[in-house]
């Protein structure tokens, strides 16, 4: 059998939360016994971008910023392969946001990972969109993924977790890639992962976490009560956690994602037979319904 | 050097301009259609160009409208001859004025004795040689609508120019007929009411008449489409793009191609995204395509250094109008080639493929996805606004003609032969192997960081060596596959002109000219921009004595990349510039070309 590439040890810091991503994604594609070469993790700029390569699995390494709009034309360009961004939150929420905000739009069957750790660890702590005021000189609001998540209408999984509970996280990315795989749609996880070099929340989430599919009133089909529970547990002073939108199977082409509308016949551009010999009659045809 | 527009233009010796009288047989016109947005002038210009066709013509169509929806000023030209032109003639037989501001900006492109038609219900036309209808009360009282004017007044030139009245009402039936009956009846009337008009004027009738040409079996279409219907023979599956003008048609074709083949097209949120998109298309295996202008071009820099150094093969199409930032939308420049020469920061091969009439917008095209995904990298496109969206006639495109080879694709009985697969192995042609993600057995792992044979990222200085002279390599050792020039003119000829894009048209135009001026001369029509085709320009300047480069900007930008890799020519080179927005008319080329031949004063 052909040798090809295989995984590199990691870069990251002893201790990062990084890594527990990375267990529970190892975890979660063994679960679902997905072969490496089904599967393409598009990894973003930053530490967190680089976790294409410590896993089994086909890697692309995207522009800063860029993965969202790289992994959903993957997805499109052929559907049977299992589709990962995984990227954090300066290249998703910052450089990244216009593709994250289309990225609901476009309801494309992709699990994309966020891992925040509320700073740019890559180039030694400066501000990132999700730091609180007062962090680095930080003067600005931190942007919240999940209540954007939530505002937007769209029949996206979504989910909040953290690397210090490896196991609700593995439970959560199998139910997403399985969401993907199912052709259900997009699916968004944001991962609160701490940068144990540049701010080092560990020990403050580990207390400040709050599971919002614990409180009374939560159910994962109703985001309002969901944005509320939110709203509620973070005016507390806590960080809700969780499913935070799971949503109903529902049945009929309105709940198609991208690829099973533009693809219904399930076969995608990279697989189509390009050879003109296959195509000859219908490109005649073409050709002769423009003279 | 720029030109001024030409007054001294000389004259070809088929003029007519000097004896005009009643039924003057034209085998060359032009004809102005120019109003506000919404007048209809572009209907006009295609049923003319679609009774030229008929009649054995070649036909090229041009546009100049403003940058929104309706309203503003728009004309647009068609010319019709037996000769086979793609330019504008320097000057038109006809205007058909819908109001007294397309007289005033239409005049400098008029013949000393050209004749105003004009719709008298909305003004009374002001210029020596009128002729005025009523074309908007007419059709507003007999039609019902005051909009089919425009129809009206392609009967009333129809009368005009002596055409056949069969194949005039052919036409209407033709192009109105998927609109439904209601609108063709309305259309056949319009136009009866226009033929009618002028047929009670004596003035009118049979002014001119058209010799009829022998080029049948042509078909008449913009750059655009025909790049569209190369991409989809040539196996482009995936499109993302932006609309921006003059580049979004193609985007409009693939849409309705693609969906056909298992093709698919997104408008991505912005040109990052889209550029970004047709990367992840490449890298799943699908030759993936996207269309841009200028500004578009300038967010998708990034991108596309990005696929050279992950090597993906990409295209770009490039449908260059004037710039820089938003400059002007609907305005023709080729402006944008220094820039892509040079295109983003570090180094990298790209290749930029220059298509120079419209059915070679459909071969190249279809080679730019065989390029890309053989060489892996970025190849561009590079259109500009008149060959984008100026119809002209050319032969049928020849299915025949377009090969779709995967060279570095390997199958499952050559992979299942190897030790080991490397996305980015190094060797001697440069070229790696290729399997897309998917195939059973086989990972890989593509980057833009600097990376090993593997993949991986790295730093080490032999590997970052190795790597970028992988890459760049591919300029020299891509030479022999990258599309040659096309020649033009006697081979002995010691004038040469070298041009690129939809300039062919009009320095072809100029070459019979300057025969006709006892000054021979030939063309290089360039395919090819970069890397610069050295083995095919060298010895076409060793041949002359002189070589005018032609192109539509301020720096001479073709010249000068010519420059930088040949610099033995430096003197030979000159160049003829054009910067307004417009495209070259003929005489502007034969004039400088003359100056320099006879030395007369500059």
């Amino acid at each position: 059998m052909v040798q090809s590439v295989k995984p590199t040890a990691s870069t990251w810091c002893p201790g990062c939360g990084d890594f527990g991503v990375l267990a529970a994604a190892k975890k979660a594609l063994v679960e679902l016994k997905i072969p490496p070469h089904e599967a393409v993790l598009v990894g973003g700029i930053g530490c967190s971008g680089g976790i294409h390569n410590f896993l089994e699995i086909n890697g692309l390494h995207a522009l800063h910023g860029r993965l969202l709009a790289q992994a959903v034309a993957v997805k499109l360009a052929n559907p049977k392969l299992t589709v990962i961004a995984a990227g954090g939150d300066g290249d998703g929420y910052a450089i990244g946001m216009g593709h994250f905000m289309h990225a609901f739009k476009k309801n494309v069957s992709i699990l994309y990972l966020v891992m925040n750790n509320e700073t740019y660890g890559l180039t030694k702590g400066q501000a990132s969109p999700t730091s609180r005021v007062g962090y680095e000189g930080n003067v600005e609001q931190p942007f919240d993924a999940i209540l954007t998540a939530l505002s937007i209408p769209s029949g996206a999984y979504l989910a909040r977790t953290f690397s210090g509970d490896p196991k609700t996280m593995t439970a959560v990315l199998s139910e997403a890639i399985q969401f993907n795989r199912d052709h259900r749609g997009y699916a968004f996880v944001e991962d609160l992962s701490p940068c144990v070099t540049y701010n080092d929340t560990f020990k403050e989430w580990r207390e400040k976490v709050v599971n919002v599919e614990k409180l009374p009133g939560y159910d994962p089909t109703d985001r309002s009560a969901v944005f509320r529970l939110c709203l509620e547990t973070m005016r507390d002073g806590k960080i809700p956690i969780g499913v935070m939108h799971r949503p109903p199977r529902v049945d009929g082409a309105d709940a198609n994602p991208l690829e099973l509308k533009l693809l219904p016949d399930h076969v995608g551009p990279a697989e189509a037979d390009i050879g003109i010999e296959a195509n000859r009659v219908a490109y005649q045809k073409l050709l002769q319904s423009v003279a | 050097m720029t030109t001024p527009a030409a007054q001294t233009a000389p004259q070809p010796t088929e003029s007519e301009g000097a004896q005009r009288r009643p039924s003057t047989l034209l085998s060359d016109v032009s004809i102005i259609i120019g109003g506000q947005g919404g007048d209809g002038t572009l209907t006009v210009v295609d049923l003319l160009g679609r009774y030229f066709r008929k009649r054995g013509l070649y036909v090229y169509t041009s546009r100049n409208v403003l940058s929104r929806i309706r309203g503003g000023h728009a004309d647009a030209s068609v010319r019709a001859c037996r000769a086979p032109r793609a330019s504008i003639k320097s000057k038109a037989e006809l205007l058909l004025a819908f109001d007294q501001e397309s007289i005033e900006i239409a005049k400098p492109e008029l013949d000393a004795d050209a004749l105003v038609l004009f719709d008298s219900s909305v003004f009374k036309a002001d210029f020596p040689n009128v002729l005025g209808f009523p074309f908007a009360t007419l059709a507003g009282g007999q039609v019902g609508q005051p909009i089919y004017k425009n129809t009206a007044a392609y009967g009333a030139i129809s009368v005009l120019m002596g055409f056949d009245e069969a194949l005039t009402r052919q036409v209407i039936e033709e192009r109105f007929k998927r609109r439904g009956a209601e609108a063709l009846q309305k259309n056949l009337k319009a136009l009866e009411i226009g033929r009618k008009a002028a047929l009670e004027n004596a003035a009118a009738i049979d002014r001119w008449s058209i010799a009829d040409g022998e080029a049948h079996d042509l078909i008449l279409m913009t750059g655009n489409q025909a790049a569209a219907l190369g991409f989809v023979v040539g196996g482009g599956r995936f499109f993302a793009g932006y609309p921006i003008t003059p580049a979004t048609e193609i985007m409009e074709y693939l849409m309705r191609y693609f969906p056909s083949f298992h093709g698919v097209v997104r408008q991505g949120e912005d040109e990052l995204a889209s550029i970004n998109m047709v990367i992840g298309a490449a890298y799943a295996g699908a030759r993936a395509i996207t269309s841009t202008s200028g500004p578009g071009l300038s967010l998708m820099t990034e991108g596309i250094g990005h696929a050279a150094t992950a090597e993906l093969g990409i295209v770009v199409v490039d449908c260059q109008r004037v710039g820089p930032s938003t400059g002007e939308p609907t305005r023709h420049e080729q402006s944008d080639l220094a820039h892509l020469a040079h295109l983003g920061h570090g180094e990298y091969p790209k290749f930029i493929l220059s298509p120079g009439s419209v059915e070679d917008c459909f071969y190249l095209a279809a080679d730019a996805l065989n390029l890309a995904e053989k060489w892996r990298l970025p190849v561009i496109l590079l259109l500009d606004q008149a060959l984008s969206q100026n119809a002209a006639t050319g032969p049928a495109l020849d299915l025949d003609r377009v090969t779709v080879a995967r060279p570095r694709h390997l199958t499952p009985e050559q992979l299942a032969h190897l030790e080991t697969f490397k996305y980015y192995e190094l060797t001697a042609s440069g070229l790696s192997p290729f399997v897309p993600p998917g195939t059973p057995g086989v990972t890989s792992q593509v980057t833009g960081n600097e990376h090993d044979e593997w993949g991986h990222v790295s730093v080490n200085p032999v590997n970052r060596a190795k790597m970028m002279q992988k890459r760049m390599g591919k300029l020299v050792q891509a030479r022999d596959d990258l599309p040659g020039p096309r020649y033009f003119g006697p081979a002995d000829a010691r004038v040469g002109l070298i041009g690129f894009g939809s300039t062919s048209g009009p320095i072809l135009e100029a070459l019979d000219w300057l025969e006709q001026e006892g000054i021979p001369a030939k063309y290089y029509q360039a395919r090819t921009l970069f890397p610069v085709p050295e083995a095919t320009l060298a010895p076409f300047l060793d041949s002359v004595d002189t070589a005018f480069v032609v192109e539509h900007n301020f720096t001479g930008q073709f010249a000068r990349l010519i420059r930088e890799e040949m610099p033995a020519y430096h003197a030979k080179l000159r160049s003829i510039l054009k910067y307004d927005g417009f495209s070259f008319r003929a005489p502007e080329l034969v004039e400088p070309v003359r100056e320099a031949v006879h030395g007369t004063k500059r």
